[in-house]
């Protein structure tokens, strides 16, 4: 009974990890450079996609199986290279409206789909081969829990500490910090903004990319992939506070955990148990769990 | 005029030249009429983005197959078919633009419509425009009970239960006194509650004596279930009945197989067909009962017409065909024959809409998965496929073998009679 429970708690944490490094890209573009990034999730869903052509690519070009993963992680990171070119478009309207940026990246949002379309076509890609249960599986219970899960939770885990270390320990981590603080201060003492935009951008992008590129083993790539992440991840940030790496953390917990519990517990209430969760603390503590209120 | 013999001959014969004459071009005028007339204009309605967007793309093919092949051999009547495509999305944005293909660009017929949803909206307003609507795969048993008793102009789908009832009755077949639990994963609409709904009816119509210990309802579009993976694990069942019709299959499938839950339990994918080649033998167990709904691409009884598309859409897109082809084709090919049919009882001429659609009704054409005709109730008669998971086959996808067919008039409620009575009225 524990075993079962602990395996559902697994899979919901599973969901968390994922879930966690794409509203931290949308965390860290929102807090550096205020913009609500819609296009994160095209960027989860571009990952996915690229990740597939990668290994398959990988693989038929001789690469031993096992570093499969390792391609995944390289692809990711390779396709953040669009992040630049992204970042200039939004120039445009940094000075603009929030509903205007908002606008603009939705846009994005929907013409990244039709470039998945044009290029890869409308259907279902799946990574065969076996590679999802290469590295084992380990028994819970009623259920085994796939080896690869687990190393995606890790590699999350992974990826929020150096993420950690990273803003609070590094010259350009307190830059950056400083620029979310106070742009205008920051410019005044003589950051180069668009620089450390264009820098920050390329990171969103590539804990994006990061994130569908391994999350495509264990699930598949469609067209909708990106536009179904971002609904939960929005609540992630509601949860966890807009701009709050913490707040990411712990809002991709508490939105896959709750998940996971709901299903095996009473399904109807799968969506409803996450938006009562958002409810309560946009009445309670409308800045979220981690973000400091402004007047 | 005194007639002479040589004036006789000179005056028939400059008839005879001149009647030969006249026959020619009123023969002429006559067989290409159409020929020389507008195009026949056909508005189509696919899905175009979205996760359903492999369903239209597979339907778009198989009615462009067709579309191609009758202007190929000079048209309907001598008419070439034009073609206005359009988007299906949803029910609001689906009607307006089908009033754009009435009203704007002026077509004759407009088919297309997998949603559910939208297919409840399209069919009042064929009605209302009185424009004859050939719909792909929109219709649920609500929508023919309730929303379109009797319609005129809009020619519907088979029941959406026929893939639900055929696995049904195989899982009572051969599962029948082997298993006791079973669980439900079926999408959350219309279509997913129904399947479940029919599962339900049917199995204890067969008197298998199933507890049914769970029932989720996964999202549209969800790309991760292991969660509800590790619910089912937890409830143990001999079968899990799965409605899935996009990615979540394939990727229930891989989770289900990666969690060791296909070692100890029994599926059934009614809907499976459209997702066919993304069901990896590698994670796929042999044995699954899934459907194909209305045309299999390696049906043991294919007919040279299936076979030639198969190999045209490997070709063209290196992929393998689903069903919804089929359900496109059928739409253009009954069209077709309506006309055809309708102008042979009226000497020829080109018939109103009125008689088209009495062309239609019942006028049998052999789509990809065989013979297939319209009920007086608008509502297609076809073989169902389905059978069970193997991975012996040249390809990296399962394939079924097995392989049963059954006809429509076994899936589906005939004309006025309701489902659940209908059920209720079976000799188990």
């Amino acid at each position: 009974m524990i075993e079962a429970a602990l395996a559902i708690v697994l899979g919901g944490v599973f969901n968390a990890a994922i879930l966690f490094l794409v509203s931290a890209g949308l965390q860290l573009v929102f807090g550096v450079q205020k913009i609500v990034n819609l296009a994160c999730g095209s960027f989860y869903a571009l990952g996915a996609y690229f990740g597939i052509s990668a290994v398959q690519w990988a693989l038929g070009a001789g690469t031993p199986r096992p570093l499969f993963l390792a391609v995944l992680l390289l692809s990711g990171v390779a396709l953040a290279a669009i992040g630049p070119v992204i970042e200039r478009l939004l120039r445009t309207i940094y000075a603009r409206d929030e509903s205007f940026q908002m606008l603009l990246t939705f846009a994005l949002v929907l013409m990244f789909e039709d470039i998945l379309r044009i290029v890869w076509g409308p259907r279902t890609h799946v990574m065969g081969g076996g590679l999802y249960t290469l590295y084992g599986q380990l028994p819970f219970g009623a259920v085994k829990i796939p080896v690869y899960n687990l190393l995606v939770i890790l590699a999350a885990l992974a990826i929020a500490i150096l993420m950690g270390l990273f803003l609070a320990r590094t010259r350009f981590g307190r830059i950056v910090r400083a620029t979310a603080e106070n742009r205008e201060m920051s410019e005044a003492l003589g950051v180069d903004m668009a620089r450390v935009y264009a820098r920050v951008f390329t990171l969103g992008t590539a804990l994006g990319t990061v994130g569908g590129a391994l999350v495509v083993t264990s699930t598949a790539a469609s067209l909708d992939m990106g536009i179904e992440l971002i609904v939960d991840a929005f609540a992630v940030v509601v949860i966890g506070g807009l701009g709050s790496m913490r707040g990411a953390f712990v809002g991709a917990l508490i939105v896959g955990v709750l998940k996971a519990v709901s299903i095996a517990t009473y399904p109807e209430l799968e969506l409803m148990a996450v938006y009562m969760i958002v409810i309560a603390v946009l009445v309670l503590r409308p800045a979220g769990l981690f973000a400091r209120a402004t007047a | 005029m005194h007639t002479t013999r040589r004036n006789f001959l000179k005056l028939t014969g400059s008839a005879a030249v001149a009647l030969g004459g006249l026959d020619a071009i009123l023969a002429a005028k006559r067989a290409p009429l159409f020929a020389q007339a507008n195009p026949v204009k056909i508005g189509v309605l696919p899905i175009k983005s979205g996760v359903a967007a492999t369903v239209g793309e597979g339907g778009m093919r198989g009615f462009q197959w067709g579309v191609d092949r009758i202007n190929a051999a000079g048209g309907i009547l001598g008419r070439k078919i034009e073609l206005f495509i359009e988007e299906e999305t949803n029910p609001k944005d689906t009607t307006e633009r089908f009033r754009k293909l009435a009203l704007q660009n002026k077509v004759d017929m407009v088919s297309g419509g997998i949603s559910s949803a939208v297919g409840l909206a399209l069919g009042p307003v064929a009605e209302e425009m009185k424009m004859i609507w050939v719909s792909w795969d929109a219709t649920t048993q609500k929508g023919i009970e309730e929303t379109m008793p009797k319609p005129k102009y809009s020619f519907r789908s088979t029941d959406n239960e026929c893939e639900a009832v055929m696995t049904s009755i195989m899982a009572a077949k051969h599962w029948k006194g082997k298993v006791k639990t079973a669980a439900g994963l079926n999408l959350d609409y219309t279509y997913g509650r129904n399947n479940w709904d029919a599962f339900q009816a049917i199995t204890k119509k067969y008197d298998m004596g199933l507890d049914y210990v769970l029932d989720l309802w996964p999202k549209i579009g969800v790309t991760d279930l292991t969660s509800h993976v590790a619910a089912i694990a937890q409830k143990k069942p001999d079968i899990v009945f799965a409605s899935l019709v996009f990615a979540e299959l394939p990727i229930f499938m891989k989770q289900a197989h990666a969690a060791g839950l296909t070692q100890t339990t029994k599926f059934i994918f009614p809907p499976a067909g459209l997702q066919h080649t993304a069901m990896k033998k590698a994670f796929t167990p042999d044995g699954i009962i899934f459907g194909h709904n209305s045309m299999y691409f390696e049906a043991p009884n294919a007919s040279p017409l299936l076979k030639q598309f198969t190999k045209d859409y490997h070709e063209k897109y290196q992929d393998y065909p689903h069903f919804e082809s089929d359900r496109a084709y059928s739409a253009i090919m009954v069209y077709k024959a309506g006309i055809e049919r309708a102008a042979k009882a009226i000497g020829g001429k080109w018939p109103t809409t009125d008689q088209i659609i009495q062309g239609m009704e019942g006028v049998e054409i052999e789509s990809f998965g065989g013979p297939f005709k319209y009920r007086e109730d608008h509502i297609p008669d076809c073989n169902f496929y389905a059978g069970f998971t193997t991975s012996k086959n040249r390809y990296d996808f399962s394939t079924i073998d097995p392989v049963e067919i059954m006809h429509t008039k076994n899936l589906q409620p005939p004309t006025g009679m309701g489902f659940f009575k209908w059920i209720e009225s079976w000799k188990a």
